[in-house]
């Protein structure tokens, strides 16, 4: 497997004197599949906004390749290959999916002349429709964002990110807000992702059966400090970890 | 020496109320995102309201009340009849202030035009005292008591009622207050009647310090307002306090040495503290 | 791939449709001045210069979703630069053509440092800092009353050749049309699309990797220029400049004729300039009538108020919907 590809060494951060992420220190190894859970408020989305620069930590560092990004703007560390989803939808919403994804491609080409016509890229155009039709959402190429359903605007937001070929992905809660019947299209959609072998995955979840059957390991926040890590089959026998997590749901 | 005296007594004064003026200003931005471009014209309307009553009743205190009132019915108005359908969209937001200015300005010249209107300060205040060298006007000295009267309120409400807290948790933090389930549309009215009511009340009592008033002086204060909660930070009472007494003193000193270059010296002070600390001398941290 | 070639036809036959609107419009506006007499021609050069103006506004305020109060500061760098050079130097078009080069690059260094000033923090903040130069630019331009001669103005000659308004009547067209054709492929361009991912969600254009500063900045930079000859036109037609051309109610002007028209098309601000010139100046006819109309203003103020709440595409968006309406009901047929 070799170096790990993120690190996080006692990163910390405080709001308002509340510790909202405590001292984690972590090593997440190359295209591997890693889950973050913890009840609500255990300090998940802002671990993600501290790895993804959205939060700049108080205390502690993010390494990212072997290199320290703490002081980094999140744009650079996109450029650098990491690509975040947010738990609320996170797309443009007056242009078309195929717009959004193709500006991401965009973004990864480099291409930012000011007097060509952008359609005229067919290259970009192409490489977006690609993505589209990786996320099944190709028929709905020339729907306005904003006029999608809810579970195919996380898709939309996937194939987004996708499109920025990144080698870690970060998924904040892909499921959240969706009905049952799409759940098992992400799921399925991740085990693509997962099979291909493209990607270091982490994903904030819920929902524990996605969790177990998509996760090479697991990481358990609780109070914002780290309470344990392992493989499924561990976490899900540990007495701590059950205490703590079905307490902490109730 | 009596001169240096003079000028800082002017400078607080007209600080105290570039605060009455821009406390609202940076509550309604720091709780509700809001950048009110009509707040200026609140301000106006305050003015002219005091000046009206004072004149028609021969009462200073009518006169400042009846600003406070017309400030808060139009704080009020503005906010449930357009501002509240627009909230979490800054764009809009702005274009809705800038046109309720564009109306409130304009409507102000039909019953008044466009002239300037005399404002005078009331019998009491108008003497001054003399210390050896030194000539202290009682107004200026009237302006920065109730200055400090408002902002030790404010500052008591801020920190001891529930209502105060809400709003200090809310800039801070306003998704938080949101999940707390407070009536928030109750707080932003609360915080839009208050900010309005603050700067009318400025209005009014700033309007005898200037002579005579005209519809423009909305504008013109609302810029000044806006440079004081940048070089404040947003959001922050202290740092419009702060920041309100340093750009009056400063444009109190420019303006004796160089009358000209009042305006420069803020827009100055504001890109030195924009190019070191982005967020406001007392505002929260780096977005 | 089938999908892609949908498409890129379909945005073609669009662009068709538009480009022969675009042709017979000017087509018009080419053989008005043979039809009418000098003061509507004299209008419709003021209507051309102040349509750049506000196109140049709306890259800021309908693409990048930036708003500025001190837009009127790069359109008055224009003006003045043509005012004062050619107050002080021979008109020949080699003066006016250097003129109005210098106060384009005045503008865009302007422009970098007031976007990278305030852009930086916040986008509202561009709306409270360009206020603040603004001011400083009147001022400034009052204190200066030896060169420029304060809010009276100063009158200046210009070539004969531009005296001849039928001639400069074409110039301002052709500069019109340059004006458009430059920021419609701009707009469109990839660094374009940049400003529109941009004005949707900032965030998520960070997030796949944009310096949104960067791209603001340009943007910026793009307006304050484009303001800026729009700005230089406008005093050789004029052929006088006062401080009124950089005081906030000349960047009032082009926000309401930008909204009013529609934002984010280019076609809404020329659009909106058209409509704000002919009926402020209707309005203000009638303020013979009764002085109520003195106030013609309010109507703008509320019509745009009521623009931005209830038909936030403009007037544009409005004539859309309409023809799609139409276009629908012939389809059934």
């Amino acid at each position: 497997m070799g170096e790990p590809i993120i690190q996080t060494r006692g990163l910390t951060i405080n709001f308002g004197g509340q510790t909202a992420v405590d001292h984690v220190t972590l090593d997440i190894l190359p295209k591997t599949f890693t889950s973050i859970i913890g009840p609500n408020g255990a300090g998940k989305t802002t671990f993600f906004n501290l790895i993804s620069g959205l939060l700049k930590p108080s205390e502690g560092n993010v390494i990212f390749k072997g290199q320290d990004i703490t002081a980094m703007p999140s744009e650079a560390r996109v450029k650098l290959g990491m690509g975040r989803c947010f738990q609320i939808t996170n797309v443009f919403p007056q242009l078309t999916a195929l717009e959004n994804v193709r500006l991401a491609v965009q973004a990864k080409s480099g291409v930012n002349s000011i007097f060509k016509h952008y359609l005229k890229y067919s290259e970009l155009q192409d490489r977006a429709m690609e993505m589209l039709k990786k996320v099944n959402l190709s028929d709905k190429a020339n729907s306005l964002a904003l006029n999608l359903a809810h579970g195919d605007k996380r898709k939309l937001e996937i194939a987004i990110v996708l499109a920025l070929e990144p080698e870690v992905l970060l998924l904040d809660e892909p499921t959240a807000g969706m009905s049952l019947e799409e759940v098992p299209i992400i799921l399925d959609l991740l085990a693509k992702i997962k099979k291909e072998g493209q990607h270091t995955i982490m994903l904030v979840e819920h929902k524990m059966d996605m969790v177990l059957s998509l996760s090479d390991e697991i990481v358990v926040l609780f109070n914002g400090g780290l309470l344990e890590k392992g493989n499924p089959e561990d976490i899900m026998k540990n007495e701590q970890v059950q205490k703590a997590y079905l307490g902490g749901m109730s | 020496m009596d001169i240096f005296v003079n000028l800082t007594i002017a400078g607080l004064s007209t600080g105290m109320m570039y605060y009455l003026l821009s406390s609202g200003l940076s509550l309604i931005y720091g709780l509700m995102g809001v950048l009110n471009f009509a707040h200026g014209s609140v301000f106006m309307y305050g003015a002219y309201a005091g000046v009206l009553v004072f004149g028609l009743t021969g009462s200073f205190t009518f006169g400042i009340i009846a600003a406070i009132v017309v400030g808060a019915i139009v704080g009020y108005t503005m906010e449930r009849l357009v501002i509240s359908r627009v909230y979490g969209q800054h764009l809009a937001q702005i274009l809705l202030t800038t046109g309720l200015m564009l109306v409130l300005n304009e409507l102000i010249k039909i019953p008044f035009g466009s002239n300037i209107l005399p404002a005078f300060q009331p019998e009491a205040l108008q003497s001054s005292w003399q210390i050896g060298e030194i000539v202290i006007v009682k107004y200026r000295i009237f302006l920065i008591i109730i200055g400090l009267v408002v902002a030790t309120i404010l500052n008591a409400v801020m920190a001891k009622t529930k209502l105060g807290m809400t709003v200090r948790a809310g800039v801070q933090n306003p998704e938080m207050v949101q999940v707390l389930g407070i009536n928030i549309k109750k707080v932003f009215s609360f915080v839009f009647i208050l900010g309005s009511a603050l700067s009318a009340l400025g209005g009014i009592l700033m309007a005898p310090a200037l002579g005579a008033i005209n519809p423009e002086i909305g504008l013109m204060y609302q810029m000044t307002g806006f440079m004081v909660v940048v070089i404040g930070g947003m959001g922050s009472l202290t740092g419009t306090l702060f920041s309100s007494l340093l750009v009056g003193l400063a444009s109190s000193y420019t303006a004796y040495v160089y009358p000209d270059a009042a305006t420069a010296v803020i827009v100055i002070v504001m890109i030195v503290v924009l190019l070191i600390k982005p967020s406001g001398l007392f505002g929260k941290g780096a977005e | 791939m089938q999908q892609i070639k949908t498409v890129a036809p379909s945005v073609r036959k669009s662009l068709m449709n538009n480009w022969m609107l675009q042709i017979i419009i000017v087509v018009i506006l080419a053989v008005i001045p043979f039809i009418t007499g000098r003061p509507t021609q004299n209008m419709l050069i003021l209507i051309f210069c102040m349509s750049v103006f506000a196109m140049s506004y709306d890259i800021l305020l309908g693409y990048t979703g930036v708003i500025s109060f001190g837009h009127a500061m790069f359109f008055g760098i224009g003006a003045y630069g043509i005012s004062i050079y050619l107050a002080n130097a021979k008109a020949t078009m080699g003066n006016i053509l250097l003129a109005t080069l210098i106060a384009l690059a005045v503008s865009m260094i302007i422009s970098v440092f007031i976007g990278f000033l305030s852009l930086r923090v916040k986008n509202t903040y561009y709306a409270m800092i360009t206020l603040a130069f603004a001011q400083v630019g009147v001022i400034l331009a009052e204190k200066a009353r030896h060169i420029t001669n304060g809010y009276d103005g100063m009158t200046f000659r210009v070539s004969s050749v531009l005296m001849n308004k039928m001639l400069f009547y074409y110039i301002a067209l052709g500069f019109l049309v340059l004006s458009f054709i430059f920021m419609w492929k701009f707009t469109t361009s990839p660094t374009g699309r940049v400003l529109v991912a941009i004005r949707e969600n900032e965030q998520r254009a960070k997030f796949i990797g944009f310096n949104t500063l960067r791209y603001k900045i340009i943007s910026t930079v793009v307006a304050g220029a484009m303001a800026s000859l729009a700005g230089s036109m406008y005093a050789i037609h004029m052929r006088f400049v006062s401080t009124s051309v950089l005081g906030v109610a000349k960047t009032i002007d082009a926000l309401l004729a930008t909204v009013i028209g529609g934002m984010g098309n280019l076609y809404g601000a020329i659009l909106g300039t058209g409509i704000v010139n002919f009926a402020g100046e209707y309005l203000s006819k009638l303020a013979k009538v009764h002085p109520i109309f003195e106030r013609w203003y309010i109507i703008f103020g509320l019509l745009y108020i009521l623009i931005v709440l209830f038909a936030p595409q403009g007037v544009i968006g409005l004539i859309k919907k309409i023809t799609n309406k139409i276009a629908a009901k012939s389809v059934k047929r």
